[in-house]
């Protein structure tokens, strides 16, 4: 009865991957399974099966010369990732639409001070930082540093990063040369810098979190995209 | 005398992909390029889409060349399943029901099943498991597979009960995993 049992699920398990390569699958359930086979070899080995039992029949198809520019397109959109990668044309601090961006992180700044100054029975900090999304300016990530003591980075959501991939933590005060690295950081969790590893805040200092390859950037500058940013703001 | 024919190394190109050798994938786009769009200009239905959609799998077969594993495939279907994926959930996210143009039908009644296309006779098992079905059915799987059909386009297609292609496709399914292996 058991093994009955078995080859039931395993026809089941060989319907399902067999209807994903097919294409029937409607998109939830694609998604949902195509989510599935990371973590379930069984599933990931039937649909590999799949993928090869029905190969040739790509070959239903005729072939269809692509227009002269693909090529060039794709040449393009490599490049664009390399850059993006390796060596930003502009570094960040100079570009004009994350300022754009930045400006609106006052508001942010304003209502989550209001907020932390209400709900906390704990001496002040004297700066704060609310961390934004440069894309829709969604406050992610509050700095806090009081006089003399460590600096600490506190997430308000949790928020994934791609394999690979790491956050790293940078600031850069307005009389610097270039951003200073302050390490990598987990997603939703609370980080501590000691007040001794970097200089003494400043008004306006800005930080900001930047997506990298895990590891760090390897050129010790801000590489990847920004994914969270903000000026200091000082409390009284 | 003709020379061999060097059969195109698909394992090797995705190696030297992997470690960002930008005249492999040229070589792939060159070799394979237009049988790629082929296969997606018959889902995407939609000649400018199809080439989007073979951008995206050209970036993709090259940001995930290193990740390639010889243990679960060939080096061609796990081009061929990237590419065809991406059509897949192209069409299933923006595609609720289509209304299909003849000329797709007659292109299917046109390669199936042709004995003298060099497609269909030649040694690959599932052409000759296929066979084994009914004809319903195979165009079932057909329609599926190479036009990307929902199981309700289908329905509409063959003028047959929604459930009654449902139960095709999970039979064939069954039959042709039987007969394949």
């Amino acid at each position: 009865m058991k093994a009955d049992a078995a080859d039931q699920d395993q026809d089941a398990l060989e319907a399902l991957a067999g209807e994903y390569v097919l294409g029937t699958l409607p998109a939830d359930q694609r998604a949902a399974l195509a989510a599935r086979m990371a973590h379930d070899p069984r599933l990931q080995r039937a649909v590999d099966a799949w993928e090869e039992r029905l190969l040739a029949l790509t070959r239903v198809a005729q072939p269809s010369t692509p227009s002269p520019r693909l090529w060039g397109r794709i040449e393009r959109s490599l490049d664009e990732r390399a850059g993006w990668f390796a060596k930003p044309s502009v570094a960040w601090w100079q570009r004009l639409r994350l300022w754009q961006g930045v400006s609106a992180v006052g508001i942010a700044a304003s209502l989550v001070l209001t907020f932390l100054l209400l709900v906390s029975p704990a001496p002040s900090p004297r700066y704060l930082v609310v961390l934004v999304a440069p894309t829709d300016q969604a406050p992610g990530w509050v700095v806090q540093a009081s006089d003399g003591r460590a600096l600490e980075l506190i997430p308000l959501g949790q928020d994934a990063v791609p394999d690979g991939m790491a956050l790293q933590f940078w600031t850069k005060g307005s009389q610097w040369p270039a951003p200073v690295s302050l390490g990598l950081i987990k997603p939703g969790e609370q980080y501590r810098v000691p007040a001794s590893s970097m200089p003494p805040l400043e008004p306006d200092q800005l930080f900001e979190l930047t997506l990298e390859k895990a590891g760090g950037s390897p050129t010790g500058r801000p590489t990847g995209p920004v994914k969270f940013i903000g000026r200091a703001v000082k409390v009284i | 005398m003709n020379l061999p024919v060097t059969p195109f190394d698909f394992q090797a190109c995705l190696a030297a992909c992997a470690q960002g050798d930008r005249r492999a994938l040229q070589a792939l786009y060159t070799h394979e390029g237009a049988r790629l769009l082929g296969v997606t200009r018959r889902i995407a239905r939609d000649d400018a889409t199809a080439e989007d959609i073979v951008h995206d799998a050209f970036i993709r077969i090259w940001t995930r060349a290193a990740s390639f594993d010889p243990a679960r495939g060939s080096a061609r279907g796990w081009i061929y399943s990237i590419t065809r994926h991406l059509a897949l959930n192209h069409i299933r996210d923006v595609r609720c029901e289509v209304a299909f143009d003849e000329s797709d039908i007659d292109a299917i009644g046109a390669v199936f099943p042709g004995a003298d296309d060099e497609a269909w006779s030649g040694s690959s098992r599932i052409y000759r498991c296929l066979e084994q079905l009914q004809p319903s059915p195979q165009r079932c799987i057909l329609h599926a597979y190479v036009d990307g059909c929902s199981h309700i386009e289908i329905a509409s297609l063959l003028d047959a009960p929604l459930g009654t292609v449902k139960a095709w496709i999970k039979r064939s399914l069954k039959a042709l995993r039987e007969c394949m292996g």
